[in-house]
């Protein structure tokens, strides 16, 4: 039996130290090593260092050295920069001669970007190295941030004590008062089991998931600062099944002629223009994602619920980088369905449809239903 | 009542051996090792950022697409065998599902089962993506320029060049054709049906001088006789004629009168299931039998008889009475003999039904092929330099089909025009593939009179070009198809309507309808009696052949369709195979079983299948199946019985041939083994004399258990909806088209023939079947079953986990999710209507390895036809007939939008909406108007097993047959040749 239960832990050990591994492998591999040797072929590693150096700051150039990385991040971040990353400059500046590019960085056209490099000073040659190393970029990408293993690393430390207070209680016995492998044993199992529980039910959902979006469009400067109503993008939200991520033609209404934006310049919305000129759709990361067997309508909700979009979606307009904003969990659905009162008198479907209940509203027996009580509870409604 | 009996070997399905499969030795010590791996991988797997998933709206929204709203188009559907007008409901830009276009008087909302699976063919894995010479890819350029070149060689050297084709019914098409054969001259455009009606055609153009196919009017019909035409299930147009049949049938306690059927068959056939008196004659024998009813009614009217011998059967009785219901009658024979049909024309034309049930107002014309036209030019194939094959397969369906194989070597220019791969593409030099009929472009003119169009309803998916374009293309003329239509339209179609629109406006409006049916006014044609020329041909033989178009795989082009195989047969409930049904008499006298492989004529090898109603020297076999190439499904299932079709001025469907029992056996996979109903009244039934004097006859049993009806349950109370479900079996048919809408819209799984062979198939709602009375000719019973949504349901309480419980709305829900698949639900049903997934069928599920799909249907392009309202199952859960719940509440979300009520009759579910025989009605229990309520309140209806009270909601009503007398007395009576 004993043996049984090493035998487990090793392999529950072991387990883990596979995937672990693995882990770190898969991330050590992005690295890579072909583009590397593509990279090396074409500049020195010399000038690559300056050139980042130069990126960075590093080197004084003239009285005001700046930082151009403090305003194009050269690593992944999952905040909001309005300003364009290195990666994005680099691939939109990918097929400029360099003179051109000297010119776009030194003299820009938008009011923006020319109040910021105004004082910058740098030669030919510095620009060609800064631009190696942006070439570098759109070949290796950006950097990727190191992976969080706090918390990882905590549940690691919590098996390994588990396993030491359970071998020096039947082996080694060093401490001779029990109850303390007790307590220790306890306490790491109930931790173990805290953040299983935790990330189990976590599993799936994804509240307060922000993705970068390939556009930095912005709901607070749209839906806040310029007052559009959500409906002018989301069209279909009151009458279909789905809300409606607006095509791209819906953009160009307005950025027909807005061309240049107070926070990020013309950089984002010339990607509106070349998609539109190219034909590609924009391609969003998806934020709110139910599972296959939900069956979600808007038509319902915003149609004939009348419910408010922040209901659902918080202030939309009060952030730059759209989130979700709820776990969208079965159980906060109910939470709504079962408090929710319907407007019953205000459909006709409703009264003509529930007689009886209607009956009971003109005697005043009965002055509002909540969802539930008109089968908002059913299975059927979502499940099919 | 009734004794209904089991299957005639139902005996031996418990003798079977079963399969022990070998436990996998799992003990506690894996189940520790996989507990340990399951927290360990949880706690990873929730560490990892879940892969970012993609939402990519439109560049430019079209005006008309909603994203997630589904769009309607009316089209037509057209396989060169049956015409159905359709709708095709479109989401997100692709074709998800067919319904019937309920303004076309031809399908009247209704579809066969084959339009209802060619959804599928749209997404076959197998089509054709480019143009192929020689077999090998390539494109457009090159192979027009080629074509060209060869085309106009010959045209130079006046070499002959063919163009093969089905019948085409489309008026744009065939002026294409007429573009092409202007352009080489030397083009002759030769037409076959694989399925022949060239006897009819001919005896028709003899008797009234027109080569069409009159039109059939069923419902006008008092009495209808039907010789080996199974015109319920295959025969010509079936859903017409179905809605037209059930029309007279139907019966309620204001219309207490049906017309009456007598069908006269060798095999039994859906149509002879539905009949009330049944005859049964060899092949033979049909001929000479129809000339003794032609005298014995000539005799009475005092018309001249034709020579004959003394019948096999003795139709004095049949003869009476179709007599005493002149021009009240219909007699139809499915023969392909041009004598035999002449001789038809002539009774009905005694009887004066002409003009009455029988008109040539509305020929129909699916089918023009004249047999003597393909036999010239496959005889003569040798002195062709080029051959064009449009949307056909000789070399699979055409009898002698080896001369064109041979043929094709030496032909320089041998072109196919086919979407997938075929026998005959696989054979020839360029391959030229067409876009799918959903795809394209098209108008037809199915009847005189009737004009339809069809539209692409999708953007074609690979790098196809539909044939007229092709033809157009080779023929040098720079226009559209489409033009061609449009201009063709005007002048044929838009000139014979009363001009109250414009052009434009007239082309919008019949597109938008995908019918235009014109005001006819032809006249009668006079009927020229000459049958003295008629010999009657008589042949002996030991064991006779009919060979039968199979309801669902029709001829076979869509033999690659997984649908359609899995299709149980109406009659036999065999699905993934064809086979020798012989009859029981015939089984005992040679010691065959069902499943024993039996040798035709030394050529083709068949299982045996026991047909009670069988005639007893005749076998018949399914055409349509034994394909060679035709995809994953398709390929290699049943038998090739096309070479066993005789050939000559008219091709045979019968014929005498030798067996041979062999030493193998294949064991057929059927999806009804069990044919008793163990001594209850599951099916009820009355006569129609019984239900004239008394609604309730058959019935009795329904009030008495409604007497006893107590309940432990608290009943429920629905306060908005109560659904329900009326199923009349006076009209089912049993034709299965039910089957297939509710697979398609409910993406239910394919299981393959080995899966059903172990009874895992997972339709939801199946047809049972059931033979009453004297094995050798049976009465057959069919009852639709589906979720019976029990307000007592036995599964509800059973389930550990609350996965299926009951609505508000009546409905016993199913909850996927939820479901831990215990399979308690399953066990507790009385009606046995729950599925289990015993495997993964859909790739519902992220571990692999637990997948089984042996017809490719979880690939990327078939996947495309799953509707995305209905949730794909995973391995180990159960599920139902959900009344298609996403209808349900779509319906009542657009009733809410546009603040109203709901209207009876607007939720359809998909066996409702695609039913040729209307004999299923869904609605609302508590809208008292509502017409499923008024069924509710008939003296036919029933409940399934009421006595268990489980309260279903749904509802039986009773068969009524309309036996009178019985006509023949076929036991005192043998075959006697004079």
């Amino acid at each position: 039996m004993k043996r049984d239960i090493l035998k487990l832990f090793r392999q529950f050990l072991f387990v883990n130290l596979i995937i672990l591994l693995s882990i770190h492998i898969t991330l050590a591999s992005d690295n890579n090593s072909k583009n590397d040797h593509e990279l090396h072929d074409r500049y020195s590693s010399d000038n690559l260092k300056i050139g980042e150096r130069l990126f960075h700051g590093l080197i004084i150039t003239g009285d005001n050295t700046i930082n151009c990385a403090s305003c194009h991040n050269t690593e992944v971040i999952d905040t909001f920069n309005w300003n364009p990353s290195a990666l994005e400059i680099a691939l939109s500046t990918q097929y400029m001669d360099s003179s051109a590019f000297a010119n776009t960085l030194l003299n820009p056209v938008t009011k923006r970007i020319s109040e910021v490099h105004k004082n910058v000073q740098l030669d030919a040659q510095q620009i060609v190295l800064i631009r190696q190393y942006l070439d570098s970029i759109t070949l290796k990408g950006l950097e990727k941030p190191r992976m969080l293993v706090r918390r990882l690393a905590f549940f690691i430390l919590l098996v390994i004590t588990f396993i030491i207070a359970f071998i020096d209680l039947t082996f080694t016995k060093k401490i001779k008062f029990k109850p303390v492998h007790g307590v220790v044993m306890l306490v790491a199992l109930a931790f173990i089991f805290k953040i299983i529980y935790e990330d189990a039910v976590g599993l799936g959902r994804s509240q307060g998931y922000a993705p970068l979006q390939p556009i930095k469009f912005s709901h607070k400067v749209h839906a806040n600062d310029n007052k559009i109503d959500c409906i002018y993008c989301h069209h279909t939200a009151e009458t279909s099944k789905s809300a409606g991520i607006p095509s791209t033609n819906v953009c160009l209404n307005c950025h027909e002629l807005v061309r240049e934006g107070t926070n990020s310049g013309r950089f984002e919305i010339q990607k509106i223009l070349t998609n539109m000129e190219k034909g590609h759709a924009t391609e969003w990361i998806r934020i709110h994602k139910l599972p296959d067997h939900v069956y979600f309508n808007h038509a319902q909700h915003v149609g004939i619920g009348k419910l408010d979009c922040s209901e659902c979606h918080g202030n939309v307009e009060d952030d730059h980088l759209a989130k979700q904003y709820e776990d969208l969990s079965m159980g906060w659905c109910l939470d709504c369905h079962r408090t929710k009162k319907v407007d019953f008198l205000g459909n006709e479907y409703y009264s003509k449809t529930f007689e009886e209940y209607h009956e009971q509203f003109k005697n005043s027996m009965i002055d509002s239903l909540t969802i539930a009580e008109m089968g908002g509870e059913n299975c059927m409604k979502c499940h099919y | 009542m009734t004794k209904y009996w089991k299957s005639l070997d139902g005996n031996s399905i418990q003798n079977k051996e079963e399969k022990v499969e070998k436990k996998s030795p799992t003990n506690r010590r894996d189940f520790l090792k996989t507990f340990g791996f399951g927290l360990a991988s949880t706690f990873i797997l929730s560490r990892c950022e879940n892969a970012a998933h993609k939402a990519i709206p439109y560049l430019i929204k079209p005006e008309e697409v909603t994203p997630s709203m589904a769009n309607y188009y009316a089209s037509s559907f057209f396989d060169g065998d049956k015409f159905n007008s359709i709708l095709v409901k479109v989401l997100d830009g692709r074709p998800i599902k067919i319904e019937g276009n309920d303004l076309s008087g031809i399908s009247q909302g209704a579809t066969n089962s084959i339009a209802q699976a060619s959804i599928l063919s749209l997404y076959d894995d197998t089509r054709y993506r480019k143009p192929k010479i020689d077999g090998v890819n390539t494109d457009w350029t090159t192979t027009d320029k080629q074509i060209i070149d060869q085309l106009k060689k010959i045209k130079k050297e006046k070499g002959k060049i063919a163009i093969v084709s089905p019948t085409i019914i489309s008026p744009s098409t065939k002026k294409v054709i007429t573009d092409f054969i202007k352009e080489y001259p030397t083009t002759e455009h030769i037409t076959y049906d694989s399925i022949s009606a060239a006897g009819l055609l001919d005896a028709n153009k003899e008797s009234f001088g027109k080569r069409v196919i009159p039109d059939y009017r069923f419902n006008k019909a008092q009495l209808i006789a039907g010789f080996n035409a199974d015109f319920l299930g295959t025969w010509l147009s079936p859903v017409e004629y179905t809605k037209q049949y059930v029309q007279n049938r139907q019966v309620s306690e204001d219309k207490r009168e049906m017309s009456r059927h007598v069908q006269i068959e060798s095999g039994m056939s859906l149509t002879g299931s539905n009949a009330d008196e049944r005859i049964i004659i060899n092949p033979s024998e049909e001929q000479n039998l129809i000339a003794c009813l032609y005298n014995y009614i000539a005799n009475k009217v005092g018309e001249k008889e034709i020579t004959t011998s003394k019948p096999a059967q003795d139709i004095t009785k049949l003869g009476d009475e179709l007599f005493k219901n002149k021009g009240k009658s219909i007699v139809v024979c499915g023969t392909n003999n041009k004598e035999t049909q002449l001789i038809v024309n002539g009774i009905n034309q005694l009887l004066g039904n002409y003009g009455k049930t029988i008109t040539f107002n509305q020929s129909l014309l699916t089918k023009q092929a004249d047999d003597k036209q393909m036999d010239g030019f496959v005889n003569g194939i040798d002195s062709y330099q080029g051959v064009i094959f449009y949307d056909c397969n000789p070399v699979y369906d055409y009898p002698a089909s080896e001369k064109v194989t041979k043929a094709l070597k030496n032909i320089d220019l041998s072109i196919s025009l086919s979407t997938i791969p075929d026998e005959t593409s696989e054979l020839v030099k360029y391959v030229c593939p067409a876009n799918n009929y959903l795809e394209s472009w098209n108008d037809f003119n199915p009847k005189e009179g009737i004009y339809t169009l069809s539209q692409p309803c999708i953007h074609t998916i690979f790098d196809t070009r539909q044939e007229q374009e092709s033809l157009l293309m080779w023929a040098g003329i720079e226009k559209e198809y489409y033009q061609i239509i449009k201009e063709n339209w005007k002048l044929v179609v838009y000139s014979k309507t009363n001009r109250a629109f414009d052009f434009m406006g007239f082309w919008n409006k019949s597109l938008q309808d995908g019918v235009v049916e014109l005001e006819s006014k032809s006249t009668e044609p006079k009927y020229k009696n000459d049958l003295s020329a008629v010999k009657i041909i008589e042949s002996k033989s030991e064991v006779e052949l009919h060979i039968y178009e199979s309801v669902n795989i029709g001829s076979g082009k869509h033999a690659n369709n997984p649908w359609l195989q899995e299709l149980p047969d109406p009659v036999s409930k065999v699905t993934w195979d064809n086979y020798a049904a012989i009859s029981p008499a015939l089984a005992k006298e040679r010691n065959l079983k069902t499943g024993d492989v039996l040798k035709i004529n030394g050529l083709i090898e068949i299982p045996v299948l026991i047909q009670p109603g069988q005639a007893k020297n005749t076998i018949s076999v399914a055409l349509g199946y034994g394909r060679t190439v035709a995809g994953k499904s398709g390929k290699d299932i049943g038998t090739d019985v096309y070479q066993l079709l005789k050939t000559g001025d008219y091709k045979e469907y019968s014929r005498d041939i030798t067996i041979e029992k062999t030493l193998a056996f294949k064991e057929l996979a059927t999806t009804q083994l069990h044919d008793s109903m163990e001594g209850r009244d599951i099916v009820r039934e009355t006569t129609l004399n019984k239900y004239k004097e008394k609604p309730s006859s058959g019935n009795e049993r329904h009030k008495e258990i409604e007497k006893h009806h107590q309940t432990l349950y608290q009943e429920y109370k629905y306060e908005g909806h109560h659904w329900a479900m009326a199923v009349d079996l006076n009209a089912c048919t049993g034709c299965n088209t039910c089957v297939a809408a509710c697979s398609i819209e409910n993406n239910v799984p394919i299981v393959g023939k080995e899966e059903v062979k172990r009874a895992h198939e997972m339709h939801w709602m199946r047809i049972d079947r059931y033979y009453a009375g004297d094995p050798e000719n049976p009465e057959v019973i069919r009852q639709p079953v589906m979720c019976q949504h029990c307000d007592n349901a036995p599964c509800e309480n059973v389930c550990p986990v609350g996965a299926t419980n009951h609505s508000s709305e009546g409905i016993n829900q199913m909850a996927y999710n939820r479901c831990i698949g215990t399979r308690y639900c399953n066990n507790n049903c009385p009606y046995k209507v729950r599925r289990f997934n015993w495997l993964d069928y859909n790739k519902a599920e992220a571990l692999e390895g637990n997948l089984y799909d042996p017809h490719g249907m979880t690939e990327d392009l078939p996947r495309m036809v799953l509707n995305p309202d209905v949730t794909i199952r995973a391995k180990g859960v159960i599920e139902k007939c959900s009344f298609c719940v996403q209808r349900i509440q779509e319906k009542k979300l657009k009733a809410k939008l546009e603040n109203r009520e709901l209207k009876d009759g607007e939720i359809q579910p998909a066996c409702q909406q695609t039913c040729p025989a209307n004999a299923i009605v869904f609605g609302d229990l508590n809208d008292k108007n509502s017409k499923v309520y008024k069924l509710f309140k008939q003296q036919r209806r029933y409940h399934l097993l009421e006595e268990l009270h489980t309260l279903p909601s749904v509802g039986y009503l009773t068969k009524v047959r309309n036996k009178k007398n019985q006509i023949s007395n076929y036991k005192s009576q043998k075959p006697n040749h004079g």
